[in-house]
C-alpha cells in the first residue's frame, strides 16, 4: 500500500480496539465506556474523509492485507478495496457512527441505563465489522463481515435482554437473515469453485472470470449464462435478508425492540444497506444476468410498494419508519435491477443519512415522550422541541420526496431510470408502476408520522411537558438535518440533461472521471454490460420532465392528503375506515404468521417426530438387540450381579489376560 | 520423545489414583500441564512432512521397535506423529487439562479414582493417535473404554448403568467387526500382498501398490468383493464411534448421565477417534472403494447433519442439544473426506480440532449452568444471565461458534468443507449433496438461538431455595481459554491448516487428484 493509503486499515482498526478496550475495562471508564468508541468513530470518520480526498485526487487502492490461506488453486484472504465507491460509504458509515455514538450520550447515558459497557462494545464491534464490510476486496471478506454485522445486529436488538420481547426479536433476525445467507455461502462456494477465485476487482476477479467463460465453458452441468444468474440469485439471498427485501423483510419491524440509536445505525442507515451494496460492490456480475436484474428490479418494486402500504397504518412511530426503511430498499433494488447503479447509491447514500435522522429525531421524542412510541399519544411537540422538530421535518421532506430535499432527487432518477427501461421491458414496467404508486404511500404515511407527533395538541400528560433533551442528541440532528436538505446536490442529474450544466456530481465520481477509478468497476463499464434498451416518450428531456412531475405530484398528493386528514387539535384515525383492508395491513399481510409457521408449525412438529422415530424406531433396535443377546446369556447370570464394578473388573482383567497372552506369545517375560 | 509423553501421562494416572481426595484435582491438573507442555514443544519442534502411511514423507518423533511376531508377521512398537495426528494430540492434552480444572467444582468423591481415570483416558486416547502399528493401536482404542465406562457408571447422572454399559457394549462390538475386518485385510495382504507387519505404513503402501491380489480368495469372496467387504466393515466399526446416523443412538444417553468432563472429552476428543480412524483407515488405504461407495457415504453424510440438527431441534435439555449437534458437525467430517479434495479432507481435519474445541466449550458451560442451576431443562429456567453474566456470555460465544461465525474455528472448518466437497470429481452430484448439507447452518442457528433465548435471556426464572452465585474463576478460566483458541483458529486458520493439508495432500495426490 502506497502513500495516504498505508492508514487505510486503521479506519477498520480503531472501531476494533474501541470494542477491546469497552469490553475489558468500559466498567472503570467515565461515561459507560463511550469515549473510546466516540475517539475511535472520529478518527475513522476523519481518516475517511482523507481515503475520498486521496481518491479525489485520482488514486485507488486493491491490495491484499492478510491472507486466510493459498494455494496455487485458490487463495482465501482479507484486502482492501478503495474506490470510489467504497470510500463515499466510508465516509458516510463513519460519521453515522460517529454521530450516533454522540446521540448515545443522551438517550442512553442521561437515561441511567445499566449495562452501558456492553452497549459501546456493541456498537464498537458492529462498526468495525461494517467498515471492514465495506471495503472488502472479496466475496469470502463480505460474507465473513456480513456474518459479523448480524451478529452484533443480534447482541445490539437484544441489549434488554430482561424483557421477554427483545430477546424473541434477536433471535427472528438472526435466523431470518441466516435463512438468506444459507443462500449467499452456497453462492460463494459455488463461485469459488467455479472461477477459483472470490476478488471483486482486476484481472483475477470472478466478474472477470466469468465475461470470459460466457458463450464458451459450462460449469457443473450448466452454460456459464446460466451459471452466473444461479450463483447470482444466490448471493441474492443474503441480499435479501440483510436487506430486508420481501419475502424476508419480517425480522426488521421487529428489530425495533432495540434501543433507537442502534435502529438508526444498524437497522436503517448502514447494515441493512449492506445488502444493496454488496449489489453494488459485485454490479459486473449481475450485469451478465439480465435475469437477475429483472428479479432485483421486481423484488425491489414490489418491496417498495407492500411497505409503503404496512407503514399507512402503524401507530408507533418507529414502525412507521421500520416499514418504510423496507420500502426505501426496494427502491435502491429497484434501481439496481434496471442497470440504475448510480441512482441505486445517490438513493443509498441520501436515504442512510436522512432515515439515520428521522430515527435520531424519533429517539429524541421519544426520550421526551418519557418512552412512549405510540403516536396518538403525542402531539403538539412542535413549539417545545424546534429543533427536534425541524430536522426531523427535513428528514421527512426527504423521505417524502419533495423537492429541493434530497431524497427527491435520488428517487426520481431512480424511477427515471426504471421507467426509460420499462417503457421496452413489460416485468420492468410493472416494478416501475408499483414503485411509483409507493411515492403516494411514502408522502401520505410520512406526513401523517410528523402531524400526529409534532403538530395538533399534546394528547397525553408526557406530551404536554416533555422531557428536555440534551446537546449531544441536538447537535447530531442538526448536522443531519442540513444533509438531508442539500445531499440531493451531489447528483442534479434532472438539471444537466435538460440545462446542460454538469452537475452529475456522484455520477463522475462513480465513473471514475477526474478522480480514481478501478479497472471495470465504473459506471461506464457496468452500462455496457447491461443489456436494457432505453426508450423515451418525448425524448430524454421529455421523460426527464415527465418522470419528475409524476413522482413529485403523487409524493405530494400522498402528503396533502395526510397534511389535512390529521389536521386539527384532535385528529380523527382515518385509516381504521379502511376496515378489513386496515387489518390486513396492520397484521402485515400475515407475513409474520406464515414464518412463524414454517418454523413452529412445520419444523418444530418435524423435529419432535424424527426424536420419536429415533427414540423408538433406531434406538428400539438397539435395546432389542441388547435384550436378544441379554436372554440368550440367561445360563452366566450368575455373573450379572448387577454392580457395574463388577462388569468393569472383569474386563480388565480380560485385558490383562489378553496381554498377558501377547506378551507370553512375544517372549516378554523371557 | 512420544514415550515419554505417554509415560508421564500412565505414571501421572497411577500417582493420582494413589493420592489423597483432598489434593487429586489439584494434582491432576498440575501433572497434565506436563503432557500439555510437551505437546505444545513438539508442535514448536515438528519437522515432519508428508502423510504418516504413504510413502514420500517424513514422520516426526518416529520410534519403532520389533515387539513379536504372530506368525509370519511382525507386531512393533511403532509410533509417529504427521499433520493429521500431531493437531490432534495437542487437542488432547490442552482439553484434558481444562477438563480436570472443569472438575473441581462438580466433583466431590472419590476424586482420586476421577482424576486417575481422566488421566488414564488422555493416555490411551494419545496412544490412539501417536500409535502406526495396528495392534498397539488397537490396544490403545480398546483401552480408552474402560476408563470412560466407569467415568460414566460411577459419577454418572440417574440413569448412568444403562447409558455407560450402552456406550461399553456398542462400540465394543463395533470395534470386534473393525478387528476381525482388519485382521482378514493383513493375511489377504501377506503373502503375494508382501505383506509381513501389522505396520499401518506398509499396509496403506501395499493397498496402493495394487491391493489385494486378484486371485485371493478367502470366505468365498474374490479380491474385489473382499477389499469391499473389509471396507465396509470397517466404516461400519468406525461409524458408530464417530457416530454417524443410525449408529448414533449411545451417544445422547452417554453424554446426558456423563458428568461434565467425562462429556468435555468423550464429544471432543473420543468422537475424533472415530473420524480420524476413518480417515487413516478407510479413506487413506482404500480410496477406489471411496468412489465406489461415495454415494451413499455422501448420503449417510448429509443425513447425519439434516437429521442430527432436527434431533437437537427437538430437544429440551441442553446437554442433549449439545450432544445431537455433535451427530451434526460430524456429519460435516463425513462429507468433507467423501468429497476427497484438498479442501474437503483438510476441512474435515480442520473440523475435528475445531468442533473439539466448541463442543468441549459448550459442555463446559452447560455444566457450569448446571452446578448453579440444578438443571439442565430449557423449561425450567430463564434469564440466567441476570446472575450468571460472564457464563452466559461465554455460553452465548460457544454457541455462535457452533453456528459457524466467522472469524471462529468452527467458520472456517465449514467453509472448507463446503468448498472442498462443492468441487469435488470423485462425487457425483457433489454441489447437490453440499447444498442440502449446508441447510444444517440454519437448522443450528434455530435450535441454539431458541435455547439461548429461553435459557439465558428473558425475566430471570429459577425455582431454588438459595441465591445462584457468579461462576468461580476455575470454571470460567478453562472456557476462556478454549475461547480464545477458537477465535485464534478462526483467525489464523494456518497455524494448523498448513500443517493438516502438508498431510492430508498426499491421500488425494495418491489418488489421481489434485493436490498442491
Amino acid at each position: 500500500m502506497e502513500g495516504l493509503f498505508t492508514f487505510a486499515p486503521a479506519i477498520v482498526l480503531f472501531p476494533l480496539v474501541a470494542f477491546a478496550i469497552t469490553l475489558l475495562v468500559g466498567r472503570y471508564l467515565p461515561l459507560g465506556g463511550a469515549i473510546p468508541g466516540i475517539v475511535a468513530t472520529g478518527g475513522s470518520l476523519a481518516l475517511s474523509l482523507v481515503m475520498a480526498a486521496a481518491v479525489a485526487g485520482g488514486e485507488t487502492t486493491n491490495e491484499l492485507v492478510y491472507t486466510w490461506f493459498e494455494t496455487p488453486e485458490i487463495t482465501f484472504h482479507f484486502g482492501l478495496l478503495i474506490d470510489p465507491l467504497s470510500a463515499a460509504m466510508l465516509v458516510v458509515v463513519s460519521l453515522i457512527a460517529f454521530l450516533v455514538h454522540v446521540f448515545s450520550l443522551s438517550y442512553m447515558n442521561a437515561e441511567g441505563e445499566t449495562g452501558l459497557p456492553r452497549y459501546y462494545a456493541g456498537l464498537g464491534l458492529f462498526t468495525f465489522s461494517m467498515l471492514a464490510f465495506v471495503v472488502a476486496d472479496n466475496l469470502l471478506m463480505s460474507f465473513v463481515f456480513f456474518e459479523l454485522v448480524g451478529l452484533c445486529s443480534f447482541l445490539l436488538i437484544g441489549f434488554w435482554y430482561r424483557t421477554k420481547s427483545a430477546p424473541s426479536a434477536a433471535k427472528k433476525a438472526f435466523l431470518v437473515t441466516r435463512f438468506g445467507d444459507f443462500f449467499f455461502l452456497i453462492g460463494v462456494v459455488a463461485i469459488a469453485a467455479s472461477y477459483g477465485t472470490l476478488s471483486f476487482a482486476g484481472d483475477a476477479s470472478f466478474v472477470t472470470a466469468a465475461e470470459s467463460a460466457i458463450d464458451s465453458e459450462t460449469f457443473f452441468g450448466f452454460d456459464a449464462d446460466t451459471w452466473v444468474t444461479i450463483t447470482g440469485l444466490l448471493v441474492l439471498g443474503g441480499v435479501i435478508g440483510k436487506s430486508a427485501q420481501f419475502p424476508l423483510h419480517t425480522w426488521l419491524p421487529d428489530a425495533m425492540e432495540g434501543p433507537t440509536p442502534v435502529s438508526a445505525l444498524i437497522h436503517a442507515a448502514t447494515m441493512v444497506a449492506a445488502g444493496v451494496y454488496l449489489v453494488a460492490r459485485m454490479f459486473g456480475y449481475y450485469a451478465l444476468s439480465p435475469t437477475a436484474l429483472a428479479v432485483i428490479a421486481f423484488v425491489g418494486g414490489f418491496t417498495a410498494l407492500f411497505a409503503a402500504t404496512m407503514g399507512c397504518v402503524k401507530d408507533d412511530v418507529k414502525q412507521v419508519l421500520a416499514y418504510s426503511t423496507i420500502s426505501q430498499y426496494g427502491y435502491m433494488m429497484l434501481a439496481m435491477g434496471v442497470g440504475g447503479y448510480v441512482a441505486g447509491v445517490f438513493h443509498l447514500l441520501n436515504h442512510a443519512v436522512f432515515k439515520a435522522l428521522l430515527f435520531l429525531g424519533a429517539g429524541a421524542v421519544i426520550i421526551a415522550m418519557h418512552h412512549e412510541q405510540d403516536m396518538w399519544k403525542m402531539g403538539g411537540l412542535k413549539e417545545q422541541m424546534p429543533v427536534t422538530y425541524y430536522s426531523f421535518l427535513a428528514g421527512s421532506l426527504a423521505l417524502a420526496g419533495i423537492i429541493p430535499f434530497s431524497g427527491f432527487w435520488s428517487k426520481d432518477e431512480v424511477l427515471y431510470d426504471a421507467l426509460i427501461v420499462g417503457l421496452s421491458e413489460p416485468l420492468i414496467l410493472a416494478a416501475y408502476a408499483m414503485a411509483l404508486l409507493a411515492v403516494f404511500f411514502t408522502g401520505f404515511y410520512t406526513i401523517r408520522m410528523v402531524r400526529l407527533t409534532f403538530h395538533g395538541e399534546p394528547r397525553s400528560e408526557a406530551a404536554e411537558s416533555p422531557h428536555a433533551i440534551g446537546l449531544p442528541a441536538k447537535i447530531p440532528l442538526a448536522v443531519l438535518g442540513v444533509l438531508a436538505l442539500v445531499g440531493g446536490a451531489m447528483n442534479l442529474k434532472p438539471l444537466e440533461e435538460l440545462a446542460g450544466l454538469e452537475v452529475a456530481f456522484l455520477e463522475r465520481w462513480l465513473d471514475g472521471q477526474g478522480v480514481g477509478s478501478v479497472d471495470g468497476l465504473t459506471y461506464h463499464a457496468y452500462s455496457e454490460t447491461v443489456h436494457y434498451g432505453h426508450e423515451y416518450i418525448g425524448g430524454p428531456e421529455g421523460t426527464v420532465i415527465l418522470s419528475a412531475a409524476l413522482s413529485l405530484g403523487l409524493a405530494l398528493a400522498g402528503a396533502g392528503l395526510a397534511w389535512t386528514l390529521y389536521s386539527g387539535p384532535e385528529p380523527t384515525r382515518h385509516t381504521e375506515r379502511l376496515g378489513s383492508l386496515r387489518d390486513l395491513a396492520v397484521a402485515n399481510y400475515y407475513q409474520d404468521e406464515y414464518q412463524v409457521w414454517l418454523a413452529r408449525g412445520l419444523t418444530l412438529p418435524l423435529a419432535r417426530a424424527s426424536d420419536r422415530f429415533d427414540q423408538t424406531a433406531i434406538d428400539g433396535v438397539v435395546d432389542g438387540v441388547g435384550s436378544v443377546s441379554r436372554f440368550g446369556g440367561e445360563r452366566l447370570r450368575r455373573l450379572q450381579t448387577g454392580q457395574v464394578t463388577d462388569y468393569a473388573a472383569l474386563v480388565i482383567l480380560g485385558v490383562l489376560a489378553l496381554l498377558v497372552v501377547l506378551g507370553i506369545n512375544g517372549g516378554w517375560f523371557l | 520423545m512420544i514415550e515419554l509423553l505417554l509415560a508421564v501421562v500412565f505414571v501421572g494416572a497411577a500417582v493420582t489414583f494413589l493420592a489423597p481426595n483432598r489434593i487429586a484435582g489439584k494434582l491432576a491438573f498440575a501433572i497434565s500441564l506436563l503432557p500439555a507442555g510437551i505437546s505444545l514443544w513438539m508442535l514448536t519442534a515438528f519437522d515432519g512432512s508428508g502423510n504418516a502411511l504413504l510413502s514420500g514423507g517424513q514422520l516426526a518423533f518416529e520410534s519403532q521397535a520389533e515387539w513379536f511376531q504372530v506368525g509370519e508377521y511382525a507386531v512393533s512398537w511403532f509410533v509417529g506423529l504427521d499433520g493429521i495426528s500431531l493437531p490432534l494430540v495437542v487437542l488432547t492434552t490442552i482439553l484434558t487439562s481444562l477438563a480436570i480444572l472443569s472438575s473441581w467444582t462438580p466433583i466431590d468423591e472419590r476424586q482420586s479414582q476421577f482424576y486417575g481415570l481422566v488421566l488414564f483416558i488422555e493416555a490411551n486416547l494419545l496412544g490412539v493417535f501417536v500409535a502406526l502399528d495396528f495392534l498397539l493401536w488397537f490396544v490403545f482404542w480398546e483401552a480408552v473404554l474402560i476408563p470412560m465406562y466407569f467415568l460414566i457408571g460411577v459419577w454418572g447422572g440417574p440413569r448412568r448403568k444403562y447409558a455407560a454399559i450402552k456406550f461399553f457394549v456398542y462400540t465394543n462390538v463395533a470395534s470386534l467387526v473393525l478387528f476381525g475386518a482388519f485382521v482378514t485385510l493383513v493375511f489377504a495382504l501377506g503373502g503375494d500382498g508382501g505383506v509381513s507387519s501389522f505396520a499401518l505404513p506398509e499396509i496403506t503402501q501395499a493397498m496402493h501398490a495394487g491391493g489385494i491380489p486378484d486371485g485371493t480368495s478367502l470366505f468365498g469372496l474374490g479380491a474385489t468383493e473382499l477389499s469391499a467387504a473389509i471396507f465396509v466393515a470397517l466404516f461400519l466399526g468406525f461409524a458408530v464411534k464417530v457416530p454417524i446416523v443410525p449408529f448414533h443412538t449411545w451417544l445422547p444417553d452417554a453424554h446426558v448421565e456423563a458428568p461434565t468432563p467425562a462429556s468435555v472429552l468423550l464429544a471432543g476428543v473420543l468422537l475424533k477417534m472415530g473420524t480420524y480412524a476413518l480417515l487413516r483407515f478407510n479413506f487413506t488405504m482404500f480410496p477406489e472403494q471411496v468412489e465406489t461407495f461415495a454415494i451413499p457415504i455422501a448420503a449417510i453424510a448429509v443425513i447425519s447433519v439434516i437429521y442430527g440438527a432436527m434431533l437437537a431441534l427437538a430437544q429440551t435439555d441442553l446437554k442433549r442439544i449439545v450432544a445431537y449437534s455433535s451427530v451434526s458437525s460430524m456429519g460435516y467430517v463425513i462429507l468433507g473426506l467423501v468429497a476427497f479434495t484438498q479442501f474437503g479432507i483438510g476441512g474435515a481435519t480442520f473440523q475435528m480440532v475445531s468442533h473439539g474445541l466448541i463442543s468441549g466449550l459448550m459442555f463446559m458451560a452447560v455444566g457450569v449452568v448446571y452446578n448453579a442451576t440444578h438443571t439442565r431443562m430449557v423449561t425450567d429456567m430463564s434469564g440466567i444471565t441476570a446472575k450468571m453474566p460472564v457464563a452466559s456470555w461465554i455460553f452465548v460465544a460457544g454457541a455462535f461458534g457452533y453456528m459457524g461465525l466467522p472469524l471462529m474455528s468452527g467458520f472456517y472448518a465449514e467453509f472448507s468443507i463446503f468448498y472442498g466437497a462443492f468441487g469435488s470429481e470423485l462425487l457425483s452430484y457433489a454441489p447437490l449433496f453440499t447444498g442440502v448439507a449446508m441447510f444444517g447452518i440454519v437448522i443450528v442457528a434455530g435450535y441454539l438461538l431458541f435455547a439461548m433465548q429461553r435459557t439465558f435471556f428473558g425475566p430471570f426464572a429459577l425455582e431454588t431455595d438459595y441465591e445462584l452465585d457468579r461462576a468461580p474463576l476455575h470454571d470460567v478460566a478453562p472456557m476462556l481459554v478454549l475461547l480464545a483458541l477458537i477465535v485464534v483458529l478462526g483467525v489464523a486458520p494456518d497455524t494448523i491448516f498448513g500443517m493438516i493439508t502438508d498431510a492430508t495432500d498426499p491421500i488425494v495426490a495418491a489418488y489421481g487428484g489434485e493436490a498442491a
